[in-house]
């Protein structure tokens, strides 16, 4: 029963209210990212289902139980830091294996349970050393090993990502969610890479300012973000947002299309006036960066076989209505 | 041209440390390094127990002699002991003080100014004091109405104790502020990391504080039974080496040998134990960074 709920969870630091009434269901075997730029409040939303931060206002449920005044070592769960936060006094094998130790877990299932997580994680070698002989990838994944070791209720994990290269962390994402799916594990996990989010997550949840923006899917939240936040949070290049008065329909709504989903025609075409600002070949694919008569810039997605405008042209910018997201200018909410 | 003036701006500029440099050495020859060599040169003359007959010659035979007789051994035993009254109860207490004082609450600073306070205390303040309150008569045992017979000091199983008692209390300030500043450099992540594996306040204490304190527990270690063999002020003040020799650890012995008190002063001897305690010492450092550097995790 790895379930784990959330209800009206607040923290408050002094003035500073870092998680604002939080409502979050994670069900068994779930995958959910919480996601959200610096400073939103996800590790701190984390820290308190850990039991490392205290609730100001909510309750917590884990399994069964609500946990608000359970120490962090009864909630039987597992974290994963970002700062790995390995035992530098201790053999890779012993960090492994201390969960079990405090646990008391007779010695030979240790030994057992152990060289199976390092196995699993390609770790097997490395068992002798101690963490300061690791590299960053390596200590990343016996800090996974130690969560791992055990069957906790759910694990958490505070951005264990973020210290590796890009290449590596590539390969990690991978990793972790097959290694979710084969232990059939709760996980929450906290970062602010939304590639990450939109990869690994079952669901996501959106902070902003410690409030939950929109829980969901990546598709459903890609697809139909609930403001304009989530909108310009989720996607590489992020969503375009054109004012409505520009669009010819009127300042009270602004209109939001994602990259992919403009085109660039000639200036006697229907369409936005815009004018090229800069071109930046990726290889497979190609932004063009115009900017319209409020000099407000949006990005445009487009194939290499297209032929490119030149900088400095004037062009006109065009979108299937059905792509277009509509979101009212005061509250910034979504409209229809 | 270019390697010249190189070497020549090089050349200035060893000029200018070694001058930098000369006041400090100055200050070492005069004040250790010619007492030093002096020592190993007096250790060698037999000093005549009257005053103003010539010293005689006797190389390492005075060595032998000294450091073969019951008063040395007796000395170094009473050293010893001394060492072991203080330095294992000045680390546990200012590791209890440390652990105490290591946590995030409202006015701790004022505890931590009073428990790191006895650094600011000199040897003789913290002997006078406690002199006091032993004292058979004003102290604070008559005040309780305890009155021991004999009193403490001159009672010859708990004099050495009570100047233990004295050593321990002067230098817990400073064990305190260094044991406080080795839990201050154990990242809180760990302590995070061990209670979601599952680990109480006792076994994060032995399994994470302890082996991170480490190399701090070492450093004490070594500073507190250099500083117990070496302590003097307070036996000077409070036993005067007595009662019947059960406080005269090696300094007072080698301070009793130069007061002209009961005989006339030895320097020669006195030498040769201050060389005794010197190679003790050293040996001791040598002994401990061996024996605990083996166990000593130090963090990446
Ligand atoms: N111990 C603390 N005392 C005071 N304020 C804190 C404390 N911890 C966090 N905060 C504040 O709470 C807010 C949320 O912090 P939190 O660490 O949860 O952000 P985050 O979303 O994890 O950010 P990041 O992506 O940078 O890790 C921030 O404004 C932060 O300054
Ligand atoms: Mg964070």
């Amino acid at each position: 029963m790895g379930r784990v709920l959330l209800q009206g969870v607040t923290k408050k630091f002094g003035d500073v209210t870092a998680v604002d009434h939080l409502d979050l269901e994670v069900s068994d075997r779930e995958f959910l990212v919480l996601l959200g730029p610096s400073g939103c409040g996800k590790s701190t939303a984390l820290r308190m289902i850990a039991g490392l931060e205290e609730l100001t206002e909510g309750t917590i449920t884990i399994g069964d139980r609500v946990v608000n005044d359970i120490e962090p070592k009864d909630r039987d769960l597992a974290m994963v830091f970002q700062s790995y936060a390995l035992y530098p006094h201790l053999s890779v094998r012993k960090n492994i294996e201390f969960p079990l130790r405090t646990r008391g877990v007779p010695k030979d299932e240790r030994a057992a349970q152990v060289e199976s997580a390092a196995e699993s994680l390609g770790l097997a070698d490395l068992l002798d050393r101690k963490p300061g002989q690791l590299s960053g990838g390596q200590r990343q994944r016996v800090a996974l090993a130690r969560a791992i070791v055990r069957d906790p209720e759910a694990f958490l994990m505070d951005e264990p990502l973020s210290n590796l290269d890009a290449k590596l962390r590539v390969q990690t994402r991978a990793e972790l969610v097959e290694l979710q799916q084969r232990l059939e594990a709760t996980v929450i996990y906290v970062t602010h890479d939304q590639v990450e989010a939109m990869t690994m997550g079952d669901r996501i949840a959106i902070m902003k300012d410690g409030v939950l923006q929109q829980v969901g899917p990546p598709q459903e939240v890609y697809e139909r973000p609930t403001n304009l936040f989530v909108a310009r949070f989720i996607g590489t290049p992020p969503m375009n947002t054109i004012p409505g008065a520009l669009a010819g329909i009127g300042p009270d709504t602004v209109i939001g299309v994602r990259p992919e989903h403009l085109q660039v025609g000639a200036p006697t075409d229907d369409g936005i006036d815009a004018t090229v600002a800069v071109i930046e070949s990726l290889g497979h694919e190609r932004h063009v960066i115009c900017r319209l008569a409020d000099a407000t810039m949006v990005i445009v997605r487009q194939a290499t076989e297209i032929v490119p405008p030149a900088m400095g042209d004037s062009v006109r910018l065009r979108y299937d209505d059905a792509h277009a997201h509509r979101f009212d200018a005061a509250t910034e909410q979504r409209v229809g | 041209m270019v390697t010249n003036s190189r070497a020549q701006r090089r050349r200035r500029e060893a000029s200018l440390g070694y001058l930098l440099l000369l006041p400090a050495v100055t200050v070492f020859a005069v004040f250790i390094f010619y007492p030093f060599l002096r020592n190993f040169q007096l250790g060698f003359y037999l000093n005549p127990p009257f005053p103003n007959l010539p010293k005689r010659w006797v190389g390492f035979d005075q060595y032998r002699d000294i450091l073969g007789s019951d008063s040395f051994v007796d000395s170094l035993k009473t050293t010893i002991a001394f060492a072991f009254l203080t330095v294992p109860a000045g680390i546990a207490l200012g590791m209890a003080l440390a652990v105490a004082a290591n946590r995030k609450l409202k006015g701790i600073g004022i505890y931590r100014t009073i428990f790191s306070s006895t650094v600011a205390t000199s040897v003789a303040v913290a002997a006078v004091i406690f002199s006091m309150l032993f004292n058979p008569i004003v102290g604070l045992l008559p005040w309780l109405g305890v009155n021991p017979t004999p009193p403490i000091i001159e009672n010859p199983d708990l004099a050495l104790g009570a100047v233990a008692l004295v050593t321990v209390w002067q230098t817990l300030g400073l064990t305190f502020i260094l044991l406080s500043a080795g839990l201050q450099a154990i990242p809180e992540d760990l302590y995070e990391a061990a209670a979601l594996d599952g680990a109480g306040a006792t076994t994060r204490f032995w399994r994470v504080t302890l082996p991170m304190l480490s190399p701090t527990l070492f450093f004490a270690v070594v500073i507190g039974s250099i500083h117990a063999f070496q302590s003097f002020g307070q036996i000077d003040i409070i036993t005067n080496g007595g009662p019947f020799k059960r406080t005269n650890v090696l300094t007072y012995s080698i301070y009793s040998e130069l007061t002209t008190a009961n005989h006339a002063a030895n320097p020669g001897k006195a030498a040769v134990l201050a060389i005794a305690l010197f190679v003790i010492t050293l040996g001791l450092t040598l002994i401990q960074m061996r024996v605990l550097e083996r166990r000593v995790h130090y963090a990446r």
